[in-house]
């Protein structure tokens, strides 16, 4: 047995324009999409903007530096990262940093957990993992010297830090990781 | 890790819809056929969007899921336009009128950024020699130009 198709009465429910043909013209709608349009081309516009000055990272307005008050540490860092980009942080150590031809530096686990820390360079002689942290000793005999530490965060989020020369200065800021 | 799977699944979603909103902002342009200026668009907008759905995860896994999920997608949104007018308007638009019997729709030309010239080309491929042979332009929600020529009798009356 066949099975009938299920037919209904034909029913032209689309608007004729001039009674004569059937367009389904709706200017009312189109005349609301194109405000829309006129509202949403500026908004891209300020969107590469503010992308083009660093607000959504690498670049100007994303750029940070924070620095001890005795100059023993300071720090350029990105205060808006971009998930799975690499970036780079870096120490500059002053003179008060330096004892006995080392220095010592602890970094928070954020910064290898959330932040994604790659590798540090120089490689530090000594490394030793702490209850929230690592600490690094490199051998130091002029200032100023900086380290490098090359991140790569994947978590998505705003992320705590603290860099700290123990003893003598300690730096906390927080980083912008966007998806 | 339960994460990183919701994350791949919550990229592939967002690049459909994201790229279904720039391809319907960007608009309709007339022609039965891509550009080289459209091929460029459509090639680079997918190129760049693959980047960021796919990410560091380069597996079969990670494709198979979010290929599933885009047809997913795709699928709730073909549905949803079926049963809603509002959203087929806001997916695909509305018909246009250009030019009618009265004359050219100056407002429509200019937000749809199609030129006379542009009605003109599509009315010659159907033989339609100059601008009192043609009764209505209208540009389709997909993006085509359809001109419908005098009927031959009322041709005949006008001259």
């Amino acid at each position: 047995m066949t099975t009938q198709p299920h037919i209904t009465p034909v029913e032209d429910t689309v608007p004729k324009v001039a009674g004569e043909l059937a367009v389904g013209e709706n200017l009312e709608f189109q005349h609301r999409w194109w405000t829309f349009e006129r509202i949403i081309w500026p908004i891209f516009l300020l969107v590469v903007v503010f992308d083009l000055l660093g607000g959504l990272g690498h670049g100007w307005l994303a750029k940070a530096k924070a620095a001890t008050s005795g100059g023993a540490l300071t720090l350029d860092y990105e205060r808006i990262e971009r998930a799975n980009t690499p970036s780079t942080m870096t120490l500059h150590f002053g003179p008060a940093a330096i004892r006995e031809g080392h220095i010592q530096v602890f970094v928070s686990n954020s910064v290898v957990q959330e932040l994604g820390a790659q590798r540090i360079a120089p490689q530090p002689a000594v490394s030793s993992v702490g209850e929230d942290g690592i600490s690094y000793t490199f051998p130091a005999s002029v200032s100023p010297a900086d380290i490098q530490i090359q991140l790569q965060p994947s978590d998505v989020g705003l992320h705590r830090f603290r860099v700290r020369i123990p003893q003598v200065a300690a730096i906390e800021a927080r980083v912008l990781v966007l998806p | 890790m339960a994460l990183i799977a919701a994350s791949t699944v919550l990229r592939a979603v967002f690049g459909y819809l994201f790229l279904v909103l720039i391809v319907r902002i960007v608009g309709r342009r007339p022609g039965k056929q891509l550009t080289p200026f459209e091929f460029v668009l459509i090639f680079y907008l997918g190129g760049l969007t693959l980047t960021g759905m796919v990410g560091t995860e380069a597996s079969i896994t990670n494709a198979v899921c979010q290929i599933l999920t885009v047809a997913l997608c795709h699928y709730a949104l073909s549905s949803l336009r079926f049963r809603s007018e509002t959203l087929t308007r806001l997916l695909d638009g509305v018909p246009l009128i250009l030019m009618e019997k009265q004359g050219w729709r100056p407002d429509a030309l200019r937000g749809m950024m199609i030129k006379d010239d542009d009605v003109m080309a599509v009315a010659r491929e159907q033989g339609i020699h100059d601008l009192s042979g043609i009764r209505m332009a209208v540009l389709e929600t997909f993006g085509q130009i359809n001109v419908l020529p005098v009927p031959p009798e009322q041709q005949d009356e006008d001259s």
